[in-house]
C-alpha cells in the first residue's frame, strides 16, 4: 500500500507535469487577452492584470475571416467522413475475411505511410491540373482524404480485429444477416474506435499547410492555416493578434477533441494497436 | 485469425471439389468493399509515389515542367545529391535528431502513463484535460506559440530566467545556433506528441487486470517488481508500436521545423523533408528534390526494417 507521503508525491509530480503541458495553451489565451503595448513591455506578467478582446476583433474582422473557415471546416469534415467510409469498409473484410491479396494489401496500406507526403507534392500538383481541379475545394479534400486514408484502414482494422468474433456469430445464430451483424454488433462497438480514428484525420486535415499554400491561388478558397500565416506577415511582430488568431484557428480543434475526449481517454486506443 | 465470417478459400490454393459450394457473391464481396480504398490509394499515393521515382530520373526545372519536356538523365540526380557533402552532414543531423525526438517522447510518455494510474482521480483529470489541450491545438498555433514564449526580447522564458537570477539570458536568442534551434524544435515535437503515445500506454496498462497486480504485492513484490511482471509485458507491444511511428513522424516532421526558423541559421537546422523543400519547390530542381524523396524512403525502411519484418512475419498481425 502507498504510504501518505508518496501519495501526495506523486500527485504533486502530476501536478507538475499538467502545468507544463498546459502552460503553452495557456500562453496562448492569455497574451490573445493583452493590450498591444502590455505585451511588449519587459514587465514580469506570468499572471495577466487586464483583458481585451480587442486582438480577438482584429483577428476575426480581418477580411475573409469566415470564408477561410468555411472552406477549412468543409475540406476537414469532407475527408474525415472520406476516409472513414472508405476506411471502414476496407477495415472489415481486412480484419475478417480470407481472400487472395490481403497480405499484399496490408503491406500496400503499411508502406503508405512510409511515404513522405512533401515529396508527392510536384506530381499531385500536376494530377491536380490536368484534372482541372486547382483552386477547388475537393483537390484539397481528395489529398487530405487520401493521405489519411491508410492510417485509418490500419486503426480501425485493429479495432475491428478488437470485436470478438463470437458476438457477430451468435447475432448470425440468432437469424441475424451479414448486412444486420455489422449494423446492430460491430458499427456500434466499433464507436470509440471510429471516434479515435476521426481525431486523427481530423487534426492532419486541419492542420495541413503546404498543399493548401500551393493548390489554391485563388484567396476565396484558402484555408485557416494559410490564414494564419498571412496574418503574420501583415501584422510582423502583433503578438497579441497573432495569438488571438490562433486562439480561433485551435478552439474547432478543441472543440473536436474534447468532445470526443470521453471516449478517448477511456482507452480505446488499446484498438489501434491490435497490429 | 482462427475464426472467420468469411472463410472463402484464398485463390493460391485451388479449390477442392469436395468442399461445399460457395456463393460467389461472397467471394466478390471483399474486393467491393476495397475498391474505394484502392482507387483513392493507388490513384493518389501510388500513382505520384510512381512519377516521383520517374522524376528521380528526369532532369525537371521549371522550364521542363512549363514546357512538358522529358529529359532523362538516368542517375545524375542521385549522384548531385550524394556527392554534396551537405546531404550527409543533414542526413546525419536528421537522424540524430529523430533518434533523440523518438527516445524522449516515448520514455517521458510511459513515464506519464505509469504516473497517471497512481494519481488521485482529480489529479489525473487535470493532467489528461492538459495533454488532450496540447495534443488537439494546431501545429501551426502551437509553433507560434513556441516562438513567442522564446522570443529574444519579450518571451516568458527569458523574462523568468532573468527573475530566477540568471541575468545573462536577458535578450539571449534561442534561435541563434543550429543546436538550440534543434533543441526548441524538439521540445515542440515532443509536447505535441507524448499526449498520444502517453494515452496509448496508459490503454495498454489499464489492460493489465488489478487482480494480477493485487498477486503480485500479495506475493512480495515491490514497484519495480510489479512493473517489471504486470506492466512491462503488457505495455511492451504498444512501445514497439508507438516507437514505430514516432519515428516514421518525426522523420519526416516539416511544418514545424520551417515554421520556427526555415532551417536557419545558416541552414544549421535544416533537416532531409527541410532539404527537399528548399530544392523541389524554391529551388525547382523537381528532380533532385524526387532524387532525395526516393532516398529518404529507402532511409525510412531501413531503420524500420526489423520491425517491418517482425510485422510481416508475427502470426499476431497475419498480414
Amino acid at each position: 500500500m502507498k504510504t501518505r507521503s508518496q501519495r501526495v508525491a506523486l500527485n504533486t509530480a502530476g501536478l507538475v507535469v499538467a502545468l507544463l503541458f498546459f502552460f503553452p495553451t495557456y500562453w496562448m489565451f492569455t497574451t490573445a487577452l493583452k493590450k498591444s503595448n502590455e505585451i511588449l513591455s519587459p514587465a514580469y506578467d506570468l499572471i495577466p492584470l487586464s483583458a481585451t478582446l480587442d486582438n480577438f476583433v482584429t483577428a476575426i474582422t480581418k477580411p475573409g475571416f469566415t470564408t477561410f473557415l468555411t472552406n477549412s471546416l468543409i475540406v476537414t469534415l469532407g475527408a474525415v467522413g472520406c476516409a472513414l467510409a472508405a476506411g471502414l469498409l476496407a477495415a472489415v473484410p481486412l480484419a475478417r475475411m480470407r481472400f487472395a491479396g490481403r497480405r499484399g494489401f496490408v503491406l500496400l496500406v503499411l508502406i503508405a505511410q512510409l511515404a513522405p507526403l512533401e515529396a508527392l507534392f510536384v506530381p499531385m500538383y500536376l494530377i491536380m491540373r490536368d484534372a482541372d481541379l486547382l483552386d477547388t475545394l475537393p483537390s484539397l479534400l481528395l489529398v487530405y482524404t487520401a493521405f489519411t486514408l491508410p492510417f485509418t484502414i490500419w486503426t480501425l482494422r485493429g479495432f475491428v480485429k478488437g470485436i470478438p468474433v463470437e458476438l457477430e456469430e451468435a447475432a448470425m445464430v440468432d437469424g441475424c444477416g451479414r448486412w444486420g451483424v455489422f449494423r446492430r454488433i460491430t458499427l456500434p462497438l466499433l464507436g470509440p474506435g471510429l471516434v479515435a480514428t476521426s481525431v486523427f484525420a481530423f487534426v492532419t486535415a486541419w492542420n495541413e499547410f503546404l498543399y493548401a499554400l500551393v493548390f489554391m491561388r485563388d484567396q476565396s478558397k484558402q484555408t485557416l492555416p494559410v490564414w494564419l500565416s498571412s496574418f503574420r506577415t501583415a501584422f510582423g511582430t502583433d503578438w497579441g493578434g497573432v495569438m488571438a488568431a490562433s486562439v480561433v484557428y485551435a478552439v474547432p480543434a478543441l472543440v473536436f477533441f474534447l468532445l470526443v475526449q470521453r471516449k478517448l481517454v477511456a482507452g480505446s486506443f488499446a484498438g489501434a494497436v491490435k497490429g | 485469425m482462427t475464426a472467420t465470417v468469411d472463410t472463402v478459400s484464398p485463390a493460391a490454393a485451388p479449390p477442392r471439389a469436395a468442399r461445399p459450394h460457395r456463393r460467389p457473391a461472397g467471394r466478390v464481396a471483399p474486393y467491393l468493399m476495397l475498391a474505394p480504398a484502392v482507387v483513392i490509394l493507388i490513384a493518389l499515393l501510388g500513382w505520384p509515389a510512381l512519377q516521383v521515382l520517374g522524376i528521380s530520373f528526369r532532369r525537371l526545372d521549371l522550364g521542363e515542367l512549363v514546357r512538358g519536356e522529358v529529359a532523362w538523365i538516368g542517375l545524375e540526380n542521385y549522384r548531385a545529391v550524394l556527392s554534396d557533402p551537405e546531404f550527409w552532414v543533414i542526413g546525419l543531423r536528421t537522424l540524430v535528431f529523430t533518434a533523440a525526438c523518438v527516445v524522449a517522447t516515448v520514455l517521458i510518455g510511459l513515464g506519464i502513463a505509469v504516473l497517471m494510474r497512481h494519481l488521485d482521480g482529480f489529479v489525473r483529470v487535470a493532467l489528461q484535460l492538459a495533454l488532450v489541450l496540447a495534443w488537439a491545438t494546431p501545429i501551426i498555433a502551437t509553433t507560434t506559440v513556441f516562438q513567442w514564449m522564446f522570443d529574444q526580447r519579450y518571451g516568458i522564458l527569458n523574462k523568468t530566467l532573468v527573475a530566477l537570477g540568471f541575468d545573462g539570458f536577458a535578450g539571449h536568442s534561442w534561435f541563434g545556433s543550429g543546436a538550440s534551434t534543434m533543441t526548441v524544435i524538439g521540445l515542440l515535437i515532443l509536447w505535441q506528441a507524448v499526449p498520444f503515445v502517453a494515452f496509448t500506454l496508459y490503454a495498454g496498462l489499464l489492460s493489465a487486470s488489478k487482480e494480477l497486480y493485487e498477486a503480485a504485492s500479495i506475493d512480495g513484490a515491490g514497484p519495480w517488481q510489479s512493473f517489471r511482471t504486470v506492466s512491462w509485458p503488457a505495455v511492451r507491444p504498444l512501445l514497439t508500436m508507438v516507437a514505430f511511428l514516432s519515428v516514421l513522424w518525426d522523420f519526416k516532421v516539416f511544418t514545424q521545423v520551417w515554421a520556427i526558423k526555415q532551417g536557419g541559421p545558416d541552414g544549421d537546422s535544416t533537416t532531409l523533408p527541410v532539404l527537399l523543400y528548399l530544392k523541389g519547390i524554391s529551388g525547382s530542381h523537381f528532380g533532385v528534390a524526387a532524387a532525395i524523396a526516393v532516398l529518404m524512403l529507402l532511409i525510412l525502411v531501413a531503420v524500420t526494417w526489423r520491425y517491418l519484418r517482425l510485422l510481416t512475419r508475427s502470426p499476431e498481425t497475419e498480414l
